[in-house]
């Protein structure tokens, strides 16, 4: 097992995670949001779930994202304090 | 002071979970969860009982077989719920109406999707149709057909997508999963055996395996197609009360 790769998508992933919550744009949030689904998948292949791989890509990066889009376009992009 | 609570809320809530791990029992021994409970079992005769070489999907659709229709009727109920707060769309109200696709999209972006659209669609119905012998089925294949509709949608705007994919053809497809899942169970008490059985009585030997993987792959199909379109129709739901509320705007 690569754990190098392993480590480095661990890293985006508590990253993206953490960025997810601090930032205070919310399509911003989504984006990264996204990407955190995409290490999420890459990580899901690495642990051999290659089923769970396929779901997160396509839920989690792709309609997720798309239904987080269209809500913030139909109420505020920015977070109030 | 609210700061500080809620950082040392989520610490807690870390050292819990961290706790929990340390307390799983440690790979490739006797308590390991491979070793343990009906897991043994599944794994040295899921394919025979369940008549699929990919185990998950044996574990799924057979050993599960109730939990999983209950999984699909979820999905269902989620766009039931859309459709009950949005409101269903509307013949005539976006024919005429305002043009979401009025933002141009670049051509790059259009040709990069009119190219890779046909592959990942072809990927999906692979995953959908490949479910048994390999990773992947009905969920897995669905949402990649849902996504690539959407992406679809985003990039050639709404209006497009509604004359490939229109409403009279979707909304007969919403349920296909629900209900090709309860024709499957209801198959076998017809036949006078219980509720999702896959082994038909008078049917045996090689005959056997056939039918009960025909009939595995109807429920898959089922799955693949009715979620995709709940995903797809979901959008487009939210997407055309938008245009909606515009129309309403400038009228």
């Amino acid at each position: 097992m690569n754990w190098t790769l392993d480590l480095l998508l661990m890293i985006f992933l508590v990253a993206t995670a953490a960025a997810a919550i601090v930032l205070r744009d919310l399509l911003a949030a989504a984006v990264v949001f996204s990407a955190y689904s995409l290490m999420m998948a890459m990580l899901w292949t690495q642990l051999r779930a290659p089923d769970l791989a396929i779901t997160e890509a396509a839920v989690g990066a792709g309609i997720t994202t798309v239904l987080f889009i269209i809500t913030i376009y139909k109420t505020v992009r920015k977070e109030g304090k | 002071m609210r700061r500080l609570l809620i950082t040392g809320a989520l610490a807690l809530v870390g050292l819990v979970l961290l706790y929990g791990v340390g307390k799983m029992p440690p790979m490739n021994t006797r308590l390991a969860p491979d070793k343990t409970h009906v897991v043994p079992r599944y794994l040295e005769k899921g394919e025979e009982e369940a008549g699929a070489k990919n185990i998950i999907t044996g574990i799924i659709l057979n050993y599960r077989g109730y939990d999983t229709s209950g999984e699909v009727t979820v999905i269902f109920s989620a766009l039931c719920a859309v459709i009950a707060i949005l409101d269903r769309e509307k013949k005539g109200r976006s024919r005429s109406g305002v043009d979401a696709s009025a933002i141009q999209t670049s051509v790059i972006v259009k040709t990069v999707v009119r190219f890779s659209l046909p592959v990942v669609v072809l990927f999906a119905v692979y995953v959908i149709l490949h479910g048994e012998p390999s990773p992947g089925g009905g969920f897995q294949g669905g949402a990649v057909i849902g996504a690539s509709v959407i992406l679809f949608t985003l990039v050639f705007g709404l209006p497009v997508s509604t004359r490939r994919m229109p409403p009279g053809s979707r909304i007969p497809l919403e349920s296909v999963n629900v209900l090709g899942f309860l024709a499957m169970g209801f198959l076998g008490v017809a036949l006078g055996v219980e509720f999702l059985t896959y082994l038909l009585p008078g049917i045996h030997g090689a005959l056997a395996d056939t039918v009960r993987s025909l009939m595995l792959t109807v429920i898959e199909i089922g799955i693949g197609v009715g979620g995709g379109v709940i995903f797809v129709s979901i959008v487009f739901t939210m997407i055309r009360e938008d245009q909606y509320e515009l129309q309403q705007d400038t009228a």
